[in-house]
């Protein structure tokens, strides 16, 4: 891994440049001036962050295509996919909510894994990716609008509030978003500026 | 922690521009231009469009602030959702939903939903208010902990969606024809646009600013500005 373009550091809250140093495992870097974090020593190695996509996005996909929260009222049941409830929310005329659901829920996780597996697998294998750069703009993109933590929260919290009205159980789904939800949070750690030092 | 910050750099280091996208420190080639504002400096290792400050910052942060301050109104006015049981429809509000919460006992939960659907929102515009004013009038005022303040709305910015998405699986789930069913109400698009609008907001604001001399040229990003006190390079451990 070449540093050697990176030998100096902008803090990216408040514009100071510092004097790279590498980091200890477990230590973090921080701006003199506005304690922001400059970067971590425990950066993840490139087969485990492959590892960790891979893993993510199954379970991602086993949240899209499984129930997240099922309900029995008087014999009658009914049962919630993601994908579901956005349409739900299309046909009954909520096309902003639904479109909104589907960005910050779906399309922005999906971004954010998909594109890092095209980026990782030829990184892997030694070669650049295709339009290497445009992908990692956007997957910062991704990150930002990625919201699949809220809506792991936002569906035990209903499933809370229907235990009180009626037969309420989690499904498959809420689970596995909520394990997604634990390595997005994992992978987002190691940044994605290091990807850049694969490629010199 | 330790703070030990290393020996100044030289001081001859020129304006430097940092990478958003990949982090490659670049030679501010365009310092001091009279073209400053429409022209464009690009990373030369990722071609990320490289600033000093966002372009308008400080006018695009007011923008989405001032939207987002408005649509607050009919966002706790008007009902999020609907809810008919037994042919009997109820009127939801976000206040309404929490004080039920706390009537029927949930407390732990009617503060989750508080603090992600009241006291987020409202710290956000509140905060981004806060910074965009103080960058122009009082540039010197509490500089570490406006930067602080920045770093806490943007980490918990995400969580005022909380609700949108309880609503979204309340309805998709509750349809049991005119036993029970939730409908979605006005004020849910009201509240989903100030939660999109103070994200905008947040990421329209440069925390950069707070660091400046509140130099209108520069918070407009349109005009020359040349950093001429020298960079001091360091590192906390």
């Amino acid at each position: 891994m070449s540093r050697e373009r990176d030998s100096l550091v902008m803090c990216g809250q408040c514009g100071m440049a510092h004097r790279w140093r590498p980091l200890v495992p477990g230590s973090a870097a921080r701006c003199t001036r506005c304690e922001a974090t400059l970067g971590r020593g425990h950066r993840l190695t490139l087969p485990t962050l492959l590892s960790l996509t891979i893993t993510a996005s199954v379970l991602f996909l086993i949240g899209l295509s499984t129930d997240v929260l099922s309900l029995d009222m008087r014999g009658v049941s009914r049962a919630t996919t993601l994908p579901g409830a956005i349409s739900a929310m299309w046909s009954a005329g909520e096309r902003s909510v639904a479109v909104l659901t589907a960005i910050t829920a779906v399309i922005a996780p999906a971004l954010f894994l998909g594109l890092r597996l095209y980026v990782l697998v030829p990184l892997m294998a030694g070669r650049l990716p295709r339009a290497f750069a445009p992908c990692v703009r956007l997957l910062h993109q991704a990150g930002r609008w990625n919201m699949i933590e809220v809506f792991s929260i936002g569906t035990l919290l209903s499933l809370v509030r229907l235990v009180s009205l009626a037969d309420a159980m989690p499904g498959p789904g809420l689970l596995a978003f909520g394990a997604t939800m634990i390595l997005l949070a994992a992978i987002e750690s190691a940044g994605l500026k290091h990807l850049w030092w694969q490629v010199q | 922690m330790s703070d030990r910050p290393l020996p100044p750099s030289d001081p001859g280091l020129p304006p430097l521009l940092g990478c958003e996208s990949c982090g490659l420190v670049s030679v501010d080639a365009l310092a001091g231009h009279p073209d400053r504002g429409r022209l464009v400096q690009k990373c030369s290792r990722c071609g990320h469009v490289l600033h000093d400050r966002k372009p308008m910052s400080v006018q695009r942060t007011w923008a989405f602030v001032v939207a987002a301050a408005v649509l607050y109104v009919p966002a706790n006015v008007l009902p999020i959702m609907t809810t008919v049981q037994t042919l009997k429809r109820e009127e939801h509000t976000l206040i309404g939903g929490i004080l039920q919460l706390w009537a029927d006992g949930s407390w732990g939960l009617s503060v989750i939903v508080f603090i992600a659907s009241i006291a987020v929102p409202v710290l956000k515009i509140g905060v981004l208010g806060l910074l965009a004013w103080t960058s122009r009038h009082a540039p010197a005022w509490r500089r570490l902990e406006r930067a602080k303040l920045y770093r806490l709305i943007e980490a918990v910015g995400h969580w005022s969606m909380l609700d949108v998405y309880v609503v979204v699986i309340l309805a998709a789930t509750i349809r049991f024809g005119p036993l029970a069913g939730v409908q979605v109400g006005p004020g849910l698009l009201a509240f989903a646009a100030v939660v999109v609008l103070t994200l905008f907001a947040t990421y329209a604001f440069d925390p950069k600013l707070i660091w400046d001399d509140g130099d209108p040229a520069r918070a407009d990003g349109t005009t020359a500005s040349i950093a001429t006190e020298p960079r001091h390079a360091g590192r906390r451990a």
